[in-house]
């Protein structure tokens, strides 16, 4: 009988040993991308002499470097390819356009003679300065900024336009200055001054942050977010494209002034592209060109800021 | 020769026990020179004892063997089914997101075959996620999360759609933030649903044991050898009938059910090695194929970063090597591919997007799409294979463990009638 039961119970026990289930399955934890380093503070002094560009003197058409790109026959402009209003693809016609794309047409105009000279060459920010100091691009117009650190690096023409860090909230949100935004989330791009900026301007703001401009926009979209802070012309561009989307009527909160960036020393380009920016605020090309990208979205009239050469 | 009981033992036999011969119903111990006395019958019960436990410990422990082993392979075969599941789930996010990429470029003119084909792929995988769960409960939470998951890329995938069709630029963000999500998140989800079901299924098909099966067979032996030797040094018979049948039995099942468990697991081995690595490889190289394509489509969507895609794109290369009927088709499509990264490399973006969505025959979505289903093709195919392999050859391993007990029983029992005839004898 003993040997009957013992055996009962083997059998019991083999047959659970059989039925056990396995550990549950778990996903490994995937690294931690390294979190993106804050530039390192620049050396020089970010003051008014900063901006200053070489004067267009004398016969602007005919130094070294533009009789170079008129032998090769095209202008080759590095610009963007998806910043809605500054530089993105129309897919009506499949053309570039905005208000970069004004500018880098207007200089090809320049130094042609006539329009259809312009190669198109859509880059990313990070391959702005390479490409100039390798002589992939010869312009950039590409919403770049103007800085000391920049200039030991490239050229700039004067600044084409004060860009200046704004803030982009949903229509009837009941958001109308700054200081509203104490308590909500505001969206800006990683590892950039912007949110610093945004930082002192409002303490009692919640950060958050995407890791560029667009995911921003989408993170506003999508509702993980209540407004929006970036420079004027890119939030323009955002706001052109979400009916319930609108720029803050403020003053500026950062300076940005935006400049055409050339290999460093093609010194006589640079005063060509002043002398366009000079023609253009003459007969009127600058305001119709600011008029038709960013009137409507950020409601002020343009103004062209004034040179300032004497490099 | 028997022995009377009423003759002396004419010497003592062996180390210092004698035996006691005398009659039954003497049968009160008789002290012997060297001081020991020994109860026959009492060491006859002993012997019986010890033999019937010791045939019904061997059928037993081999039955369990033998059990373990083809439950073993019943897993093997379910595990193998749930490896082959999860990847064709893989390679179907990555089909999805590979024609929904391609859509992407045709700006808001989306064909119609290609959305159907994003839609009907997408449930595909829903369903998939949905079987799986249900064959392994110990993935279910994963899948649980993978279906959130899925459920968030489509979203995205929607979004970007849509804006899209708006001509609004931001369709690009929202296309590239899907993207991020499926290779972020998804996949790793469900890689891990992968690497969990090979162990698993790879632990399975060793699990076949003929070296415990002779190791009990060679101790069971062992002990009625002794137990015999034990008989034979009282009763002056070299070998007794029963425990010598009941031996026979044993040795016999031993070697039957070592030699079929030993079978299995050669089995077993080359399956692993051929239908098992064939339909993991055949379906990692699908999911690598249809992650290219979507890296190409990528490469070109976000003008300007073609150079930061093109690296993916190798790294996804790697992964398919292939000769043969696949190889050929897969370098096909690295020609096709190749002819679009030129075309926008010397700055003709349009003419390059219009290579990689044309729908002509040599073109780059085609041939992928060749390749895509032979590929589908063979893991599903070499897939069935392993796991029926697995599961055949059932019939056998129940009928055995079945003969092992009755077989072990009847071992018992010869060594209850061989005992019982010795005692018969001595009283």
């Amino acid at each position: 009988m003993r040997l009957k039961t013992g055996l009962a119970t083997f059998a019991a026990l083999v047959l659970l040993a059989g039925c056990g289930g396995y550990d549950e399955t778990t996903t490994p934890k995937p690294e931690e991308p390294a979190a993106p380093s804050a530039a390192p503070p620049p050396d020089c002094t970010n003051d008014a002499s900063a901006l200053r560009s070489y004067a267009p003197t004398g016969d602007v058409g005919s130094g070294k470097s533009v009789q170079e790109i008129k032998k090769s026959g095209k202008l080759v402009a590095g610009v963007a390819g998806d910043t809605y209003l500054l530089g993105s693809r129309n897919p009506d016609d499949n053309q570039l356009e905005g208000f970069d794309i004004d500018l880098a047409e207007a200089i090809g105009q320049k130094i042609f003679g006539e329009p259809g000279h312009v190669e198109y060459r859509v880059i990313t920010a990070a391959d702005r300065i390479p490409f100039l100091q390798d002589g992939t691009v010869d312009i950039v117009a590409r919403n770049m900024t103007v800085n000391c650190s920049r200039w030991e690096q490239v050229a700039f023409s004067t600044v084409y336009y004060d860009a200046g860090q704004k803030i982009l909230v949903g229509s009837g949100s009941g958001i109308e200055t700054p200081a509203d935004l104490a308590g909500k989330k505001i969206c800006a791009s990683a590892g950039t001054t912007t949110v610093d900026n945004i930082r002192t301007l409002v303490p009692d703001a919640e950060i958050v942050t995407a890791p560029d401009n667009s995911r921003c926009m989408v993170k506003f979209q999508n509702g993980e977010a209540d407004a929006f802070t970036s420079d004027d012309t890119v939030l323009a561009g955002f706001a052109a494209q979400d009916p319930y989307a609108e720029v803050l009527k403020t003053e500026r909160l950062s300076q940005e002034p935006y400049g055409i960036g050339v290999r460093k020393d093609r010194v006589d380009l640079v005063r060509l592209i002043n002398q366009v920016l000079e023609d253009m605020r003459a007969d009127g090309r600058w305001k119709a060109s600011y008029d038709e990208w960013f009137k409507d979205q950020l409601k002020v009239p343009g103004v062209q800021p004034p040179p300032v050469y004497g490099r | 020769m028997t022995q009377t009981a009423s003759q002396p033992a004419p010497t003592p036999q062996s180390s210092g026990t004698t035996a006691v011969t005398g009659r039954a119903a003497n049968a009160s111990v008789v002290p012997s020179s060297s001081g020991f006395t020994e109860n026959v019958p009492r060491l006859l019960n002993r012997i019986q004892t010890i033999g019937i436990v010791a045939c019904v410990l061997f059928g037993a422990l081999a039955a369990t063997v033998q059990l373990l082993g083809w439950q073993a392979n019943g897993r093997a075969a379910e595990n193998t089914e749930q490896v082959v599941r999860a990847q064709e789930i893989q390679s179907l996010l990555l089909r999805a997101d590979a024609v929904a990429t391609n859509s992407f470029l045709v700006g808001g003119l989306e064909p119609p075959a290609a959305r159907a084909e994003y839609d009907e792929t997408i449930e595909k995988a829903l369903r998939l996620v949905a079987d799986a769960a249900e064959a392994q409960p110990a993935d279910r939470q994963v899948l649980a999360d993978l279906n959130a998951t899925i459920s968030d890329y489509t979203t995205s995938v929607a979004q970007a759609r849509d804006n899209n069709r708006q001509q609004f630029p931001i369709g690009i963000a929202y296309l590239n933030d899907a993207g991020t999500l499926l290779r972020a998140e998804a996949l790793l989800m469900i890689q891990a649903v992968v690497d969990a079901n090979s162990d698993r299924a790879v632990d399975e098909m060793d699990a076949q044991h003929p070296w415990w099966l002779i190791v009990l067979t060679l101790l069971t032996l062992a002990v009625l050898i002794w137990l015999n030797q034990q008989v034979s040094r009282r009763f002056r018979r070299r070998v007794n009938a029963g425990l010598a049948i009941a031996a026979l039995i044993v040795a016999i099942l031993g070697v039957a059910t070592a030699i079929h468990a030993g079978v299995r697991n050669d089995r077993n081995d080359a399956l692993r090695d051929g239908a098992y690595r064939d339909a993991v490889d055949a379906a990692t190289a699908r999911t690598a194929a249809n992650d290219a394509k979507a890296l190409e489509s990528q490469g070109l969507i976000n003008r300007g970063s073609g150079a930061t895609y093109e690296a993916k794109w190798d790294e996804q290369a790697a992964a398919v090597d292939y000769s043969g009927v696949l190889g050929d088709l897969w370098q096909q499509y690295v020609a096709a591919h190749q002819q679009v990264r030129d075309l926008d490399d010397a700055g003709d973006w349009e003419k390059a997007v219009e290579l990689a969505t044309s729908t002509a025959d040599e073109a780059p979505t085609a041939v992928l799409n060749r390749f895509d289903t032979a590929a589908a093709e063979r893991a599903a195919k070499a897939g069935a294979e392993a796991s029926d392999g697995f599961g055949s050859g059932d019939g056998i391993s129940l009928a055995l463990i079945v003969v092992t007990i009755l077989g072990a029983l009847a071992a018992a029992g010869a060594v209850t009638r061989g005992i019982d005839v010795r005692r018969k004898e001595y009283f």
